[in-house]
């Protein structure tokens, strides 16, 4: 109301705006292009197949653990607890298998697992009106106990050769975990940016009261939001186990701040509305390039940390000043 | 009224007025304020001398808001000059009025409920020693302060322990103690009881005593008679006139409210009516009780009241928002629930909500999104979106409402009031609702695009829906509704069918003289 709006003003700014997230898509593939080419040059083991397959395993489940935040954070919600629920359902599927389960049947009762603790979440954010914020970072520290009262502190070693063998196979020349990445990005894609309910998620983030009364049932979104995100930690969860052969709670610290890192550096808007699938896929993969570059580079592994948080930092920084220009 | 009569000189009085010629408290000159496309204040001259009550009135969107607003500080004139005892000032923020002894008593009571009353009296300036607060001191202090005008209140109570009156009471309280040389009351008694009432009249005229201006805003026109010196009438916008109270009486003011410029278009086609619609029996409710009203196809009924009158509760029931204590609601004569937003909304009822940025649009979505919302459903095929239908449909709406965007793809923020009221409304279209609900549809839009929403009217009435419009502007609802319903404090006072009794009845209605 405040500015005068021609409609010539509108399409540029409309234009502007789909060129600045071709921009940032673009950007982002550049950033990794030329993260991949100068540490290829600067170190002598980057660019060796072991590497490069390790960096992809690594990468996958980060970029699955985001594009399941990224349904959560497009409601401009937040999930905290997916680093935890890695932890917790290593455990589940490791318990499971090594309790006679065939492999199977370890992953559907880890998946359910994954559902229920969703459920549960959304439950405390629509039912009981706790903070997604707050709701979360309960599970996160609750789920990192139940997991080890399981174990009685102790870690589940997986014996199941077929299962561990997963991770290390790979399929036309890229590993498998690579592979997942696409299970669940593709149908991730068609349900945010082609299914109505994909619509409605950007809805409720921009307003949920106007989503309401029109007609959306905002609560079942909600359900749905919280229960992908879990859904994906969990699947997660499995490729963990199945990567380094064990089950233990203590897993995946800290995971959640790069899920949420990796999503917002690939144009997730933390105060919702704004996301892609493919914007936290490249995200996860600068992300891991820049602690598997850190590593190579001897950089010491605890500044890794101190990246990431500072990375965080600058980038919701930008985000907030995209969003007061408007 | 006999007793004012003596006090009805202005100035004088006080030690803080000084000589009677000396230039008064307050003058404003041709102030003037825009937000956009709305002119809320056109050029008003007004001078508050000191120590005089000052009442003024208006209808719901008269300027009386805004004028406040500008007086304290909280919006910054568009044009015109203000001076303080002869001297200009700029009035740029709340701080600066608070400093040159302007205060404000509102109408909300804006407090912190979790402290004591005797620390809302002192928030801001309290009393310390060595860093530390002096508690005992403060209650003992505000209790004081508190005996001293008369309010009957326990300083060291939590101020939630209060009844809303007793809070307002507080903040009058707080309002006056501070040097305060200039007080504005909006809308003071609206919760207050009778004998609350009576303290705080019995406050004002000590503070007049003392020399303190006072601009009293109310819609009770009783109190303007019992306590004011001078009245001024606000309507839209414009000041229509200043005058002593003892020189003019109720009909009068009531006719000044009034607006008679035949310059307003109301867009209205006789549309025959056909079955019912709606029906409502000893409706009640959070804010409303017995409201017995029904909707035809190809009707309008209005609901006219003051802002706090109970109609937008009483249609939120309606919508399922929220439920009904009482009495019964049909649907195309079938008793209906109505327990959630949704029930009503596949029954085919659309509520369009009166403030649009908080509750109608996703502003920094796309046009088209917004549009399709409701109708997505239908736009889909299997699990996936028919993108063809879903931009055909957006598209079929942007023309037919006319919504001047760019493309479906311009974000909703960009476009202009009016235009982002179209598509609040436009999205219903599509849906294909029985019933529309417009709440306040005109408000912050042009006259241009007025228009063009009361075509909209017609074009929902002849496609056979039926219209509750509910507007304070009186002239929009006097000449939109086949069927008018007065509102007064959460109950239906009057219903005008076909033909109307003329305006100033139902103002009087409304506002209970």
């Amino acid at each position: 109301m405040t500015v005068e709006a021609t409609p010539s003003v509108q399409l540029a700014a409309t234009r502007n705006r789909a060129r600045i997230g071709m921009l940032l898509s673009l950007t982002l593939l550049g950033l990794l292009a030329l993260m991949w080419v100068a540490l290829a040059f600067s170190t002598k083991n980057f660019w060796t197949l072991n590497n490069i397959t390790n960096l992809l395993r690594q990468g996958a489940m980060t970029a699955i653990l985001a594009i399941g935040e990224t349904f959560v954070i497009i409601t401009a919600g937040i999930d905290l607890s997916v680093g935890a629920v890695v932890g917790f359902t290593s455990v589940i599927i490791a318990w499971s298998l090594t309790h006679g389960f065939p492999i199977w049947g370890a992953i559907l009762i880890t998946l359910a697992f994954g559902l229920a603790i969703g459920v549960f979440h959304a439950f405390g954010i629509s039912k009981l009106g706790l903070p997604p914020f707050i709701m979360t970072l309960a599970t996160l520290t609750a789920l990192r106990g139940i997991g080890l009262l399981i174990t009685n502190g102790a870690t589940i070693s997986i014996a199941n050769d077929d299962f561990t063998g997963f991770s290390r196979g790979d399929f036309l020349g890229l590993p498998n975990l690579f592979w997942m990445v696409l299970v669940v990005a593709i149908p991730g894609y068609v349900f945010l940016h082609q299914s109505r309910f994909g619509r409605y998620l950007f809805a409720i983030g921009s307003n949920m009261e106007a989503a309401r009364l029109s007609g959306v049932n905002t609560t079942r979104m909600i359900y749905i939001a919280y229960t992908l995100s879990s859904l994906c930690a969990a699947f997660v969860g499995i490729l963990l186990a199945a990567r380094i052969g064990i089950g233990n709670a203590t897993q995946a610290e800290g995971w959640e701040l790069q899920a949420i890192a990796s999503s917002v550096i690939g144009g997730t808007s933390l105060f919702g509305a704004i996301g892609s699938i493919h914007g936290p896929l490249l995200g996860s993969f600068i992300l891991t390039t820049i602690n598997n570059g850190a590593n190579l580079l001897n950089v010491n592994s605890f500044w890794q940390r101190v990246i990431t948080g500072g990375l965080i930092i600058v980038i919701v920084y930008f985000d907030g000043l995209r969003r007061r220009k408007r | 009224m006999s007793q004012m009569q003596q006090g009805a000189t202005p100035g004088g009085i006080g030690s803080g007025g000084g000589a009677r010629t000396a230039a008064p408290l307050l003058a404003l000159k041709q102030l003037d304020k825009r937000f956009g496309a709305t002119h809320a204040l056109k050029h008003v001259d007004l001078v508050f001398e000191a120590g005089e009550i000052h009442a003024i009135v208006g209808e719901n969107g008269a300027g009386k808001s805004t004028l406040i607003k500008l007086l304290t500080g909280v919006h910054v004139r568009s044009s015109g000059e203000v001076f303080w005892e002869g001297k200009p000032v700029a009035l740029g923020t709340p701080h600066e009025a608070i400093n040159l002894g302007i205060n404000a008593v509102h109408q909300e009571v804006v407090l912190c409920p979790e402290l004591t009353v005797a620390a809302n009296l002192f928030l801001g300036d309290e009393r310390v020693r060595l860093g530390l607060l002096q508690h005992g001191a403060m209650v003992r202090e505000g209790q004081k302060i508190l005996d001293d005008i008369g309010f009957h209140l326990p300083a060291g109570a939590l101020l939630s322990a209060l009844t809303i009156g007793q809070q307002q009471l507080v903040a009058t309280a707080r309002a006056s103690t501070r040097g305060t040389r200039f007080l504005i009351f909006d809308e003071p008694t609206a919760y207050l009881t009778r004998q609350e009432a009576a303290q705080l009249f019995a406050l004002i005229r000590r503070l007049k005593d003392k020399g303190v201006t006072i601009v009293y805003i109310s819609h009770r026109l009783e109190e303007v008679f019992q306590l004011a010196d001078r009245v001024s009438i606000l309507r839209d916008g414009n000041l229509v006139s200043t005058q002593r109270v003892a020189e003019t009486n109720e009909q009068a003011l009531i006719a000044g409210m009034i607006n008679r410029s035949i310059d307003q278009i109301h867009y209205k086609e006789e549309v025959p009516f056909g079955a019912e619609i709606l029906r409502t029996e000893h409706l009640s409710g959070k804010g409303f009780t017995d409201i017995s009203v029904r909707v035809r196809e190809g009707e309008v009924i209005g609901l006219y009241g003051l802002i706090g009158a109970g109609r937008s509760e009483f249609v939120q029931s309606v919508f399922g928002r929220f439920p009904k204590t009482d009495g019964q609601i049909f649907w195309k004569g079938q008793p209906v629930a109505m327990r959630r937003e949704r029930d009503a909304i596949s029954r085919g009822i659309a509520l369009v909500p009166e403030s649009r940025r908080d509750q109608g649009l996703c502003l920094n979505l796309g046009v088209g999104l917004n549009l399709n919302l409701p109708v997505y459903k239908r736009l889909t095929k299997g699990i996936v979106i028919n993108p063809f239908a879903e931009k055909a449909a957006a598209d079929r709406q942007i023309r037919d409402v006319q919504i001047k965007a760019a493309s479906r793809d311009a974000l909703a923020s960009s476009l202009s009031g009016g235009n982002q009221q179209k598509i609040v409304i436009g999205k219903w279209l599509n849906h294909g609702a029985k019933l529309f609900i417009f709440d306040e549809p005109t408000v912050g839009v042009d006259v241009g695009t007025k228009v063009e929403i009361y075509k909209l009217f017609a074009k929902l009435l002849k496609g056979g829906a039926g219209i509750i419009l509910i507007s304070s502007y009186l002239p929009e609802v006097y000449d939109l509704s086949d069927t008018l319903h007065v509102f007064r404090r959460g109950q239906l006072v009057a219903s005008h069918v076909g033909e109307k009794a003329v305006p100033e009845t139902i103002l009087t209605e409304a506002i209970g003289v």
